[in-house]
């Protein structure tokens, strides 16, 4: 299986198995990683599952739509233009990995 | 006692009264929370839920907490609309709603439309006089002006939308079934009926901006539009002009931290948010168990009716330090005031650009000294809670 690994603002790393389709949200609301919010439970309305991409795990994302796009211009930590994600719009897909930095804030 | 009361382990609450509730529920929210977040109300016929941790978990699994739920007061007031339908057929609809009320649109279309109505309100109010009624004066009609325009109701006044709104939210809680209740909130929403019949036609040929304009055009069937648009109408306006009152009331009651936002205007969203988490404008809302569950130390059967109790939630001492304190420097935390999942509120960001960006800075600029009078501001309510009457003087 996949797996995604969340680096808090701190430093600590946890890694979780998740399916090619989970997203990055899911997987961490469902495991309590802490940063991750998803209070809207994915549809792109809340911003609270804002994460920056690690740079190696950029390559192969899909693209940011629009709805993405404009909720990302909503985000409570900075938007940083290449590295900045909602977490329910992506997951592993085909990829092994998946490594993402949590914002040091979500609200 | 009822089935649902049998099977169940959660205890029941006597003591709780609705006209306690309604004056002010925080007191008896803290001891429900204390003694059982889960607790049988015999007064409001419903699981009272008022821990965060449960109130969340409830939000984030509508396989067992169904929003469809049987016999709903909401559903004979309004028709069967979005807030009443679990995925995929909740989806269908709400995906109808489209951009109109994202950010985007509410930067291009409606901000503008946001400050023209703050203006025109505030001149009004203005010309009242120290001692006005700001809650009646001036944030009802601004929100009012501003749902009238991003549903896209030509044909109406503000007035009307306070009308329909209130006559319907009316018939949602007439629990008591008044015959009186019931024949106002069925008038409105004949009237609503026939001003979307009107424009459906219209808005065909003609397509805009607004909601009313995307749901036609995306096909939605003529019932759901009929039950999505007064579910809107009572849901879009009394929240945003009970936030403004209760933000304003705070601000006016805390000299101090007034003083920091006026200094720091990017503060003004601080205090809205604030605001929304303390006094949660939509305090309650209904849920239905699909099987039997264990949430907050009790087992529920399959059909028990819940009150998710937002209002509660948000000033759970486990999730918010001295939460029933008004405080824009507390640390920031996730809220429930606009709920979670697939119910997370629609107008959202509505409501934060119309008051916490166009209204709050408006109004303490263009009334400079704004003060509470010796004439007592009141509030209540519990299943919807805001001002009641917010007489300010100015300079
Ligand atoms: C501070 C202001 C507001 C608050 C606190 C608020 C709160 C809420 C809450 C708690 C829900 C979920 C209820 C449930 O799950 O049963 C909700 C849903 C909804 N709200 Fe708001 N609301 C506000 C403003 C607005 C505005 C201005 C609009 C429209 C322009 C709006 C439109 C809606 C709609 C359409 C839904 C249904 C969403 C769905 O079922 O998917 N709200 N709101
Ligand atoms: S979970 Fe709300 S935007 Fe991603």
């Amino acid at each position: 299986m996949p797996t995604i690994t969340y680096i808090q603002p701190d430093g600590a790393e946890l890694t979780l198995d998740a399916s090619p389709e989970t997203s990055v949200m899911r997987a961490a609301v469902n495991a309590g990683v802490p940063g991750i919010v998803g209070e809207c439970g994915g549809q792109a309305m809340c911003a609270t599952c804002h994460v920056y991409v690690s740079p190696n795990s950029l390559e192969g994302l899909p693209e940011i739509n629009d709805e993405e796009d404009e909720m990302l211009e909503c985000t409570s930590a900075p938007r940083d233009p290449e590295r900045s994600r909602l977490g329910c719009q992506i997951s592993c897909g085909p990829r092994a990995s998946l490594v993402v930095e949590v914002p040091a804030g979500q609200v | 006692m009822t089935a649902a009361e049998a099977e169940t382990t959660a205890p029941t609450a006597e003591w709780v009264r609705i006209e306690d509730l309604y004056e002010n529920p925080y007191p008896i929210y803290r001891r429900l929370r204390e003694e059982s977040p889960v607790a049988w109300v015999p007064a409001v016929g419903r699981y009272l839920v008022t821990s965060f941790e449960a109130c969340h978990r409830i939000e984030q699994d509508a396989e067992t907490f169904s929003a469809n739920e049987e016999g709903s007061l909401m559903k004979r007031s309004m028709g069967h609309s979005m807030l009443r339908k679990d995925d995929p057929d909740h989806q269908t609809d709400r995906a109808a709603y489209g951009p109109v009320l994202r950010p985007k649109a509410i930067k291009e279309t409606w901000t503008a439309a946001f400050e023209k109505n703050a203006e025109k309100y505030l001149e009004e109010f203005r010309a009242k006089g120290p001692g006005a009624d700001l809650h009646l004066g001036f944030a009802a009609p601004f929100a009012a002006e501003n749902l009238r325009e991003i549903m896209g109701f030509r044909n109406a006044a503000q007035e009307d939308l306070q009308r329909w709104s209130q006559t319907m939210i009316d018939g949602t809680g007439n629990y008591a079934d008044d015959p009186e209740v019931w024949a106002k909130a069925a008038a409105s929403s004949a009237e609503v009926d026939a001003a979307i019949d009107e424009l459906v036609p219209v808005l065909k040929a003609e397509p805009d901006a607004s909601l009313l304009s995307a749901v036609v055009n995306a096909g939605m069937p003529i019932e759901a539009i009929r039950a999505n648009m007064k579910m809107t109408i009572g849901g879009g306006l009394n929240e945003p002009r009970d936030v403004l009152g209760t933000a304003v009331w705070a601000l006016l009651s805390h000299s101090d931290q007034l003083a920091q936002v006026l200094a720091e205007p990017a503060l003004w969203a601080t205090a809205f948010e604030e605001a929304v988490r303390w006094v949660a404008p939509i305090g309650m809302y209904p849920r239905q168990t699909t099987r039997e569950v264990e949430i907050g130390g009790a087992t529920l059967p399959a059909g028990a009716r819940l009150g998710v109790v937002l209002g509660a939630a948000n000033r759970d001492p486990e999730q918010f330090e001295n939460p029933e304190a008004f405080d824009i420097n507390r640390e920031k935390k996730p809220h429930l005031a606009f709920g979670g999942g697939a119910h997370f509120c629609a107008g959202t960001w509505v409501a934060r650009t119309s008051v916490a960006q166009v209204a709050l800075p408006k109004l303490f600029a263009g009334l400079p000294g704004l003060r509470l009078t010796d004439r007592p501001a009141r509030e209540g309510g519990w299943v919807f809670r805001g001002m009641l009457e917010l007489p300010v003087a100015w300079n």
